[in-house]
């Protein structure tokens, strides 16, 4: 069925590829399907782009051989939002990368395209090109690049394959254009899913910090000031005594990003005590099932913690629904595990002291970012 | 067929000693690399092992790993004459038992050339040294041993020179809950904890032309809870007491830093 479509398709175009000469059939059809592949009538002039970022954030690591352009990012915009990366057009990225949810789906796991649960909550992508050391919640990819390969052909995602993906990409009316303009291709033919890749992973290193969160303009802007509350909150978040909360051991605030990029245990998975085999008790292994170590088991990235409002439910098993019972969890120590991080410890909280931390993590909201219109749907 | 290629060779020979003339000679060098290995108590050092850190109260680490700075080889006792082979790395010793051929080998850091020639001294600093303590992790590549997040405190405006992490079953129930507060987070830092020890090995490190040296330093954890602050060690048994100096954040608790990064000196010996 699908094979008779693709002919029908072909011979299409081979008709209008002939049409369009004016010469009376002069050339072969295999020359004039050439003609019709060329772009290199379309202009090549790459534009870099400008990654504006709030002060005091690091300066991003941008791959040698994807460097950003004005065409690229636009590109891997318009890639990131169609469902012709899915095998019946009905899903794309942004159905689980959603703006409204700092580029979440708001789910506690996502559902994919055939309406199959996966196991893990999906995750913001809000300066996802500063996180070098490992993507997904358990690190088993390394770049941007090499991760959006992964969704298109992931059979709980997309569901569909890259040789369908780059034949529909190379039929389309807008995708050639935009492909030359970005990659100065000069033939159809040379679409390919890793340019594709390429283009996405630009769009997503522009999904950075507006600078117009309240704790970035208290930061940086003279006269903003965090409220009595907030100040209070900010003091608890970073105040590492024991019997405190001390989350900035791992939600670290020097390079901006409100995490160490490290791999722990966070006590939210009770596996029935101390014992060392019990480790095999996690229902997802995270980390273990990447290094094959026992000890890394149930262990997962620490997130970044900017517009945390608005990317609930939390943690990879979407488990706790609120920053509340976020916090709570914390104060209780959490479960108690063989390889449980020694920084998760319980500290009393008063009701004050939990509104101070609420009012605190509120500072990070980015709704600049969420409405910014250059990370918005191309096609509404 | 013999004869042409000697020629050949002798000829190429000739250019390269001709081309000599104008490059200097390059030094004569060895290579030397240096291992770390970490023991508990004279034996090889495992996280998540059960410890007996005093008879009646068993300990299990989860990360021991600390930054060395300043390392050089000392052509005299007197340290006035100083070759230096690394100016900062970060050792982390956090093998678990299903880690034993890494814990067993150490972590070694890479080989660097060195003149030939006699050495009677190894000088290793522990920590970061005040002159890049100024810097911030932001100021660093992805790559550099200096731009670990994790091991930067923004409050202390400092890196964080070594971290030793487990549980301690302080209510002997035989359970190590941090859950019940039983958690051991020993986080050293700031310019007043940065250590330097010049160790001197029994017969002096000859270093040949293209030879190679491998030096090997075993730390052993226990040493480093050495504990002379009576404050700090109610029970008098010379032993940071860890069941009630779990952490080391507060300013008043800067000194159990500060003696934990000095007994580095006494915990390191040379092979
Ligand atoms: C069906 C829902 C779904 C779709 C569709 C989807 N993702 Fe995801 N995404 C997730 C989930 C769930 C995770 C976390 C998965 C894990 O840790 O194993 C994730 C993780 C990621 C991450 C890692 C972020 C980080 O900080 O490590 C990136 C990047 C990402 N997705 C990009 C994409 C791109 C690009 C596409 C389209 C090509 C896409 N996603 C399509 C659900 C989805
Ligand atoms: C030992 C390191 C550590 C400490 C300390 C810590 N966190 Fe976390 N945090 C993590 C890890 C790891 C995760 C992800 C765990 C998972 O999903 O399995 C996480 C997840 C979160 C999340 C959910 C993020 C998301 O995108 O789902 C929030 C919110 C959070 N932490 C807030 C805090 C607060 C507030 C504190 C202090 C009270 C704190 N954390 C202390 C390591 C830590």
């Amino acid at each position: 069925m699908n094979k008779w479509i693709l002919s029908i398709l072909a011979l299409t175009m081979i008709f209008l590829a002939s049409c369009k000469d004016d010469d009376g059939g002069g050339g072969t059809i295999d020359d004039d399907m050439l003609s019709a592949d060329d772009l290199t009538d379309i202009t090549y002039d790459p534009q870099t782009y400008e990654l504006v970022v709030p002060c005091d954030f690091p300066e991003m690591e941008i791959p040698s051989d994807n460097p950003m352009t004005v065409d690229g990012v636009e590109l891997g915009r318009f890639l990131f939002y169609d469902p012709i990366l899915s095998a019946d057009s009905t899903m794309s990225c942004s159905s689980c990368h959603l703006p409204s949810g700092s580029f979440t789906d708001n789910e506690a796991v996502s559902i994919g395209i055939d309406g199959v649960a996966g196991t893990r909550s999906s995750m913001s992508l809000l300066n996802v090109g500063y996180f070098y050391t490992g993507l997904f919640w358990d690190g088993r990819v390394t770049t941007l690049e090499e991760q959006a390969l992964l969704p298109v052909e992931d059979e709980i995602e997309l569901h569909t394959t890259w040789p369908e993906v780059e034949v529909k990409l190379k039929r389309s009316e807008i995708y050639p254009t935009m492909f030359r303009k970005a990659f100065g291709i000069e033939s159809k033919e040379e679409i390919t899913k890793f340019l594709a890749a390429k283009a996405i992973a630009q769009f997503e290193r522009s999904l950075v910090s507006s600078g117009q969160s309240k704790f970035d303009q208290a930061r940086c802007e003279p006269g903003v000031f965090l409220d009595p509350l907030e100040l209070e909150g900010f003091e608890l978040f970073t105040f590492e005594e024991n019997e405190h909360p001390g989350c900035t051991h791992c939600h670290k605030t020097i390079a901006q990003l409100f995490t160490d990029n490290r791999f722990v245990n966070n006590g939210i998975t009770d596996v029935g005590g101390t014992a060392v085999e019990n480790l095999e008790n996690f229902p997802d292994k995270g980390l273990g099932a990447v290094t094959g170590n026992i000890f890394d088991n149930g262990k997962f990235r620490t997130p970044s913690l900017r517009n945390i409002a608005n990317s609930a439910p939390y943690m990879h098993d979407g488990s706790l629904n609120t920053l509340e019972e976020v916090i709570d969890h914390y104060s209780s120590g959490g479960f108690s595990a063989a390889n449980s991080d020694a920084n998760v410890m319980p500290f009393p909280l008063t009701d004050q002291e939990k509104a101070a931390l609420l009012a605190f993590l509120r500072t990070l909201d980015d709704d600049a970012f969420m409405n910014n219109p250059a990370h918005q749907n191309p096609f509404d | 067929m013999r004869k042409f290629s000697f020629l050949l060779l002798f000829a190429t020979l000739f250019i390269a000693s001709s081309c000599d003339d104008d490059t200097p000679k390059p030094e004569p060098a060895g290579d030397i690399q240096i291992t770390f290995k970490g023991n508990y108590d004279g034996e090889t050092f495992y996280t998540q092992k059960a410890y007996d850190y005093t008879d009646d109260m068993p300990v299990r680490f989860s990360a021991f790993n600390f930054f060395v700075a300043n390392i050089s080889l000392l052509e005299q006792e007197d340290a006035t004459e100083e070759t230096e082979l690394i100016d900062i790395d970060f050792i982390d010793l956090g093998f678990d038992e299903t880690q034993t051929a890494e814990a067993e080998a150490g972590v070694t850091v890479s080989a660097m050339k060195v003149p030939a020639g006699t050495y009677r001294g190894l000088k290793v600093g522990f920590g970061v040294p005040a002159d890049l303590n100024r810097t911030n992790p932001v100021d660093y590549g992805s790559g550099d041993v200096l731009s670990k997040t994790s091991h930067y405190w923004s409050a202390w405006n400092s890196y964080i020179f070594s971290k030793i992490e487990g549980v301690a079953d302080v209510d002997g129930d035989g359970q190590f809950e941090t859950s019940e507060g039983e958690g051991l987070t020993l986080h050293m830092g700031t310019d007043a904890t940065y250590t330097e020890r010049i160790l001197f090995p029994s017969s002096p490190i000859v270093v040949d032309e293209d030879g190679s040296i491998n030096l090997t330093l075993n730390i052993d954890l226990k040493t480093l809870f050495y504990m002379p602050i009576n404050e700090y060690d109610v029970n008098n048994d010379e032993l940071l007491d860890i069941e009630t100096f779990n952490g080391t954040h507060t300013d008043s608790e800067l000194l159990i830093a500060k003696q934990l990064m000095r007994n580095f000196s006494e915990a390191t010996a040379l092979d």
